[in-house]
């Protein structure tokens, strides 16, 4: 051990003596530094927010976050009206011939066998009830209503195979446009 | 805990599962909605056409059909439009897969929906599947009416399908024996192929 390390703790002692001995101060101090704070602008209100929105500093990353954020807005509505390719609608005409019926309607795949959503209207005085429909190219299966209970096939179309219900299913096929 | 954890999720996630589920549904009888969602479902996940089995569930609603019927009917579909699809190819379009649905549902068998793929690859199989269940469903027996759309395949067009039909079904009303009709017309169209080629039948 050399003389230095022996005074060592000697040196140490002596300084925390020195610095746990009271500082005398000036008794204005304490007034002059809160004139000080008093005198000095009070910060912006809203906090870190409002400071970067007044200085906006971004990383790259969040750049490119906010850039993909705005674009999703801006084109996500542009997106959903923009219609999808649709298949070719075609006219199919319905007839069904029953004189004494005071109503008619057709049901099938193409309208959620709802019995109200496809009228037939009649044609003439012969009894004849028909009602033209739009569909997509397809094979469907329907049936008409006669009196909102009395269930009829087409006669006049082929009959679709199997009869999980009890009563018989007419087909049509409606092509594409080619 | 771990149970508790999956009754919470479950509660959590049922509100979402019923705003899932197809709005149409709600006119289906309550016994069996839930199961014909359930299959609905799966369908959507293998990519089959979970609509027909919507419409199939809403038809027996419409008739007034118990609810083990319209469940039965529906299950039935799902098997069809699942052996339709695996015959046809998974390229197939969802019209094609139903009308393919219909054929065996018709009584054609998946092999004869294989071949027809097979012979028009690159065609819409929409009409001649359509035409093979209509002449089944006009009393063609299901092998001549499969013999024939086959037969047709590699030369004929949608609109020559539909003539053949239109022709079989004409001789049919005039009294012909179903299989007599289609087998007549089906020489009549080779004939008519070999003289458009100019080889003398």
């Amino acid at each position: 051990m050399s003389e230095h390390d022996r005074d060592l703790p000697d040196l140490i002692d002596r300084v925390a003596r020195t610095l746990r001995e009271p500082v005398a101060t000036d008794g204005a101090l304490d007034a002059r530094i809160m004139a000080r704070v008093l005198a000095a602008p009070a910060p912006a209100a809203g906090g870190a927010w409002w400071r970067w929105l007044r200085r906006p500093a971004l990383s790259p990353l969040g750049a490119i976050g906010l850039a993909a954020i705005l674009a999703g807005v801006l084109l996500a509505p542009r997106v959903r009206r923009t219609p999808a390719a649709r298949p070719t609608l075609s006219e199919v005409q319905f007839v069904f011939v029953a004189p004494r019926a005071s109503s008619v309607s057709v049901v099938g795949d193409f309208n959620d066998w709802n019995l109200a959503a496809t009228p037939l209207a009649r044609a003439g005085a012969a009894g004849v009830w028909s009602v033209s429909v739009p569909l997509e190219p397809g094979r469907y299966t329907y049936a008409f209503v006669v009196d909102g209970r009395r269930w009829a096939a087409d006669p006049d179309a082929p009959r679709a195979a199997g009869d999980d219900f009890g009563t018989p299913n007419s087909v049509v096929l409606v092509r594409g446009a080619s | 805990m771990a149970g508790k954890l999956a009754r919470l999720a479950w509660i959590a996630l049922w509100p979402v599962a019923l705003a899932a589920q197809d709005p149409r549904l709600g006119r289906v009888d309550p016994s069996v909605r839930d199961s014909v969602a359930a299959l609905t479902d799966s369908a959507r996940v293998e990519g089959l056409p979970a609509n027909a089995l919507i419409e199939k569930a809403l038809e027996g609603t419409s008739k007034q059909a118990r609810g083990p019927v319209i469940l039965a009917a529906v299950r039935a579909l799902a098997a069809e439009l699942r052996s339709a699809r695996s015959a046809l190819g998974s390229s197939s379009t969802t019209a094609e897969v139903a009308a393919g649905a219909a054929a065996l549902h018709s009584g054609a068998r998946p092999t004869d929906l294989a071949d027809l793929r097979l012979r028009r690859p690159a065609q819409s199989l929409l009409v001649p599947l359509g035409v093979l269940s209509d002449l089944v469903a006009r009393g063609v027996p299901p092998d001549s009416a499969s013999h024939a759309v086959l037969a047709l395949a590699s030369r004929a067009a949608d609109e020559d399908y539909l003539a053949f039909r239109r022709e079989v079904e004409r001789d049919i009303a005039l009294g012909a024996p179903p299989a007599a009709a289609a087998a007549v017309r089906l020489n009549a169209s080779a004939r008519q192929a070999l003289t458009a080629h100019g080889q003398k039948p």
